[in-house]
């Protein structure tokens, strides 16, 4: 069962995917505004403001009242249904969606994915122990995107926590994201209740997986709830776990306000609002605030928490999440980790977050070279409300006007591609994935490039030293495949860390890879080589030095800017007589003889010839009815559009997708 | 009536043409530097050879005694009986050659048309199906019709496909009184198994003696029709053919590069470029055959498919289709442009019927109205005038079209003429070289039609990529 490709799923529920689901795909390629998609949502959130009274009181509900948590899962182990039933429990959305009066309000939220949103939600919850009297609870469950393209975005969703539920399907054990989110939430130093899930099902196993937890995370197997999201069995432990076992949050209520800046979204109505976490002090709707990063002052116009929709309170309170709106223009000025404090008091800034970091970039060109205007457009709406992606504008001589882009990782990237073909119908030519090298010269100067074109390719100065990312990869699997994946994980330049059992069947890999052997096809080879029984994830690791040189591609002596990469030596000669042989297949012969060159510099390592058409005779037009003939040339005129033309050299799109998606 | 006014737009040929109207509805970008000169001199620019009356008809006899493996033409295949009889007797009563002829004079009779001047037809061609097949009578009729229609110069070009088999010297001399003068001859192929290999309905003994016949006969003007890239055929049989035909001594020779055509049996079994097919390169090695022997034998290959002897033998009646020039047709699935519309006419007997019905009763539109939309027009004159070794004519061309067409369509061939597929000439017909064409384009302040009179593709390398750079001349047109 695979991470990666499941992951899209995972996306849909998660916080990322927020601005995804709330863009009503259909309406996005009509509206003209950057979100126009929050329309359904400003409208249910202020027809529900108006009519829930009496408004919720905070006040009851001070820090050791609180809690904060989120749930951690590997795709499909039942992160979304234990969320929505929790909410069912806690009365926050009503089981089953069955209320005719909410569906009415929000059936096109519902539609939509209500699970989306009520899943960064508040609930209100009486916690009855034993010979006590109960007690009210407000707990925040905080949505984190489990894909590690986001493990960013996890580590500030977590931020705004302080524990998780570490959710890990019974049948199927730990798997590579439950590694790779268990040790964010660690390195957040959050508290983890370790639950299995799907205990109902006929090959749960949960005695096996809590040894796993024992033996890879070192968890209390007392400790493990055991539940069945889909049958409800178990479920009324949990939020009393939470309570117990999680602690409410440290801010401090008499200190100057500061606030957590830990998400924002664009809402047609409201403008951009801004989810955030009051770390210490409280906030009241009026009060003036300003953005440490940015300097900048608002006035919060509206206050509330997500209860599951927006809804006023009018205030926030300590170690409480909820979301405010302050006339912002674009998200563009909520700068993610940043500190909010009321203004003209002076606060010592949160930690904030690291600043995304663009690990894979790909230039993204209209397929149809005069689509620009359409492509800059589609672009200019999707990175309004997906902050996350850098954009810019860049020209190639094969391509056209186009974009580099810069993503977290490939998932993210793979989402763009297609949020942009199929929202916007823009069809797009994307260059191959590239990962930011750094080249250092004999001058001293160094040179980052996130876009190997721009690497000269016979430089005045030698080239000294290169350096290229790399990543801590975990791989979990069953013992018999280990031996193609070791395979797989040297050819790529990896580099093994970790080999241990987690169980008499699986398997445990940690390995550093550069990050350029996985943007493209490891995580396909991976699927291919276990029979799809491989999970894999990856995490950001440091730069490695490597000894990386250019490989341009030449089509009858001219460079393709388009098709040069950046690979190892080593690889170098292997990558470039692949390109060749792709080249020759998927360029038609031309009315030239086509000569495909791969060379590093001006040392040629690789060549191939396309023979010049020999005909392609216009045949008898019979009887003087030409018109069949002249759609014929109709057709070939159009065929010539959809060429990119290099020299004299006319190269289909399909052939740089083809070529751009296997190499 | 097919027109219930008649329109002043056909008075092209008087001295208020109507040109502007036409020349605005489309094309306003690239005419915006044609000189107004060019726009008023409506009687002899390209952009209004349609609007004047046609002086040729096409006329389409359908019948064959069975259809050939490649062919998609509207055909009626009369079946084996009659190919096994003396054919004059026979075909004489066949109801169904009688019925359609009779239909097919209802249509040349029903045709009216509103041009001032109605000049008599100059060419007349009778292509098929296996025209041969028809009674010399029925083809009399036709004739007659025609003539008593539109007039009939008494030097008009009267040209008639015939297949080998189907004609004996009795029916062409026949026809040849009725004032049949040219004569194409389907041979397609010297060797027995590529004939059968064909589904023709003759043998190779057939060929010889129909070539017997038209030279006994002392047909003047006749051309054979040679296919080239049969499944099975080889360079030395092509070669074989060609020794063959240029040994019978025909004025005219077409060779047929073989379309596999869906629908049809070849296309059903065969893939071009596939074996039993000839390769891609065999192919174009067969046309460069042709090219080389034919013109070796003194033969000018004055069109894509077609070389003749002489100047006098070009087939008067295509070169009104290369000069993109109205003509009628009539018959069953035949095309005709008349008025600036290409109308085909349904290829189905049955609606066929019902359109000369239509005809008779007005119904029918199948003339144009004179306007155009010149952007086809151009990419029509490029197609057509590219098929020809005269070539484009550019001075013309700019003329009708501005010269910003000239010189973006020079601009995307200048590449292939340094390569030498296109072939630019001087008034002389001189040919400009590559350099010189090079620094011409490069230019701006150089009226490239001063120094270049015409665009031609060369022979052969250019004539077989014509599709290739004639759509490129299209994507400047309409980008």
């Amino acid at each position: 069962m695979g991470s990666m490709y499941r992951a899209s799923k995972t996306l849909k529920s998660s916080r990322q995917a927020l601005t995804l689901l709330f863009n009503p795909v259909k309406s996005i390629g009509r509206d003209p505004s950057c979100s126009g998609l929050h329309q359904a949502y400003g409208f249910s959130s202020d027809s529900k403001q108006n009519s829930r009274e009496p408004a919720i009181d905070l006040t009851q509900f001070p820090s050791e009242k609180i809690r904060n948590f989120s749930i951690i899962a590997h795709i499909d182990h039942g992160k979304s249904t234990l969320a929505d039933r929790l909410m069912e429990l806690t009365g926050t959305i009503k089981k089953g969606h069955g209320q005719p009066q909410y569906l009415d309000k929000l059936q096109v939220e519902r539609e939509r994915g209500i699970t989306v949103k009520a899943q960064t939600a508040t609930m209100f919850y009486e916690n009855k122990v034993k010979d006590q009297e109960a007690s009210a609870f407000l707990l925040n469950l905080i949505d984190t995107p489990g894909h590690v393209d986001f493990s960013y975005e996890v580590s500030r969703s977590l931020s705004a926590c302080q524990g998780a539920l570490l959710v890990v399907d019974a049948a199927q054990g730990v798997q590579a994201q439950t590694v790779a989110n268990f040790y964010l939430a660690f390195e957040a130093n959050l508290t983890i209740v370790p639950v299995i899930n799907k205990i109902d099902q006929p090959t749960a196993d949960p005695d096996r997986v809590k040894a796993q937890l024992k033996s890879m995370f070192d968890l209390d197997t007392d400790e493990v709830l055991l539940v069945s999201a889909k049958t409800g069995l178990g479920l009324e432990h949990v939020l009393p776990a939470v309570i117990e076992r999680i602690p409410p949050p440290p801010g401090i209520s008499d200190s100057p306000l500061r606030m957590l800046l830990f998400d924002s979204f664009f809402n047609e109505y409201k403008g951009v609002v801004c989810y955030v976490s009051v770390v210490d002090g409280m906030l009241t709707k009026g009060d003036k605030v300003s953005f440490a990063a940015t300097g900048q002052s608002y006035e919060v116009l509206d206050v509330g928490i997500m209860h599951p929709e927006l809804t006023s309170t009018g205030m926030l309170l300590t170690g409480q999440v909820g979301y405010i709106v302050t006339g912002m223009r674009t998200t563009k000025e909520a700068r993610i980790g940043d500190t909010i404090y009321r203004t003209k008091t002076t606060v010592e800034p949160l930690p904030g977050f690291k600043p995304v970091r663009h690990m894979v970039f790909s230039g993204v060109y209209p397929a149809d070279g005069s689509d620009f205007e359409a492509l800059t457009h589609a672009i200019e709406k999707l990175t309004c409300n997906d902050a996350s992606v850098s954009v810019a504008k860049e020209t190639s001589a094969a391509l056209g006007m186009g974009f580099r882009c810069g993503f977290l990782g490939l998932l993210h990237m793979d989402v763009f591609h297609q949020r942009l073909e199929q929202e916007y119908g823009t069809q797009v030519i994307s260059t191959i994935p590239t990962v930011p090298y750094t080249f250092e010269y004999s001058d001293g100067s160094k040179l980052q490039v996130q876009n190997p074109a721009a690497l000269p390719s016979n430089p005045k100065y030698r080239v000294t030293a290169s350096w290229e990312p790399t990543v801590i990869a975990t791989i979990i699997l069953p013992s018999e495949y280990v031996g193609a994946v070791i395979n797989l994980c040297s050819d790529r330049r990896g580099q093994q860390l970790e080999y241990t059992f987690i169980d008499a069947q699986r398997v445990f890999l940690k390995y550093q890879l550069p990050l350029r052997e996985i943007v493209v096809d490891f995580y396909d080879e991976l699927k291919s080589i276990t029979s799809g029984y491989a999970s894999f994830d990856y995490e950001d690791a440091e730069y490695q030095k490597s000894d990386l040189v250019k490989l341009d591609i030449l089509l009858n002596g001219q460079a393709v800017d388009a098709l040069a990469t950046i690979v190892h030596n080593q690889k170098a000669y292997r990558v470039g007589k692949e390109l060749v042989e792709k080249l020759k297949n998927f360029i038609e012969r031309q009315m030239f003889e086509v000569m495909i060159q791969a060379a590093i510099g001006s040392k040629i390592i690789a060549r191939d010839t396309i023979s010049a058409m020999r005909k392609n005779v216009l045949a008898k037009c019979y009887g003087g009815d030409i018109t069949r003939k002249k759609k014929l040339l109709e057709k070939q005129k159009e065929g010539k559009k959809r060429m990119k033309r290099v020299g004299s050299v006319d190269i289909p799109h399909e052939a740089f997708q083809q070529i751009l998606k296997v190499s | 009536m097919l027109r219930t006014t008649t329109s002043p737009i056909f008075s092209s040929f008087t001295s208020k043409p109507r040109t502007s109207r036409l020349i605005f509805k489309a094309f306003n970008v690239i005419l915006e530097d044609t000189p107004p000169s060019a726009r008023r001199n409506a009687s002899t620019n390209l952009t209004t050879l349609h609007q004047g009356p046609p002086t040729s008809a096409y006329v389409h006899l359908p019948f064959c005694r069975k259809r050939c493996h490649y062919c998609d033409f509207p055909i009626l295949a009369l079946g084996s009986s009659v190919s096994n009889a003396p054919y004059e007797e026979k075909q004489e009563d066949d109801p169904r050659i009688t019925n359609y002829v009779n239909l097919l004079v209802r249509e040349i009779n029903a045709t009216r048309t509103c041009f001032d001047t109605n000049p008599n037809l100059k060419t007349v061609f009778f292509g098929g199906g296996t025209p041969s097949l028809v009674p010399p009578k029925l083809v009399s009729l036709v004739l007659e019709t025609l003539s008593s229609r539109f007039g009939l110069c008494p030097d008009a070009e009267i040209s008639m496909e015939m297949d080998p088999g189907t004609f004996g010297g009795e029916k062409l001399k026949e026809l040849m009184d009725l004032g049949v003068n040219r004569v194409s001859l389907g041979v397609q192929a010297f060797q027995e198994e590529l004939l059968k290999a064909c589904g023709r309905a003759h043998g190779v003994t057939e060929v010889y003696e129909a070539i017997e016949i038209v030279r006994a006969c002392g047909v003047e003007n006749w051309s054979m029709d040679l296919i080239s890239s049969l499944p099975h055929q080889t360079l030395e049989m092509w070669e074989e053919s060609l020794r063959l035909a240029i040994e019978s001594q025909p004025s005219h020779v077409s060779v047929y590069d073989l379309q596999v055509e869906q629908g049809t049996k070849f296309g059903n079994v065969y893939t071009p470029g596939k074996s039993p097919l000839p390769s891609e390169t065999q192919s174009a090695e067969f046309y460069k055959t042709a090219s080389s022997m034919l013109r070796g034998a003194g033969y000018e290959h004055y069109e894509v498919s077609s070389y003749s002897k002489d100047e006098g033998f070009k087939c008067k009646h295509n070169l009104i289709y290369w000069g993109n020039k109205p003509f009628y047709a009539f018959g069953l699935g035949s095309a005709s442009y008349v008025g600036g519309l290409r109308f085909s006419r349904p290829r189905r007997l049955k609606e066929y019927t019902n359109y000369v019905a239509d005809l008779e009763n007005g119904a029918a539109n199948w003339c144009g109205d004179g306007n155009v939309d010149l952007k086809d027009v151009a990419t029509d004159i490029i197609m057509l005038s590219f098929r020809t070794s005269k070539g484009l004519e550019v001075k013309e061309f700019g003329e009708a079209f501005g010269r910003k067409v000239v010189n973006s369509i020079c601009k995307v061939y200048e590449p292939y003429v340094e390569s030498g597929h296109i072939v630019c000439l001087d008034d002389m017909r001189r040919e400009v070289m590559s350099d010189e064409f090079k620094k011409l384009v490069g230019d701006d302040e150089v009226k490239i039609e001063d120094h270049v009179r015409y665009l031609r593709l060369r022979d052969p390398d250019g004539f077989l990529l014509s599709n290739e750079l004639i759509s490129l001349a299209f994507g400047v047109i309409s980008p």
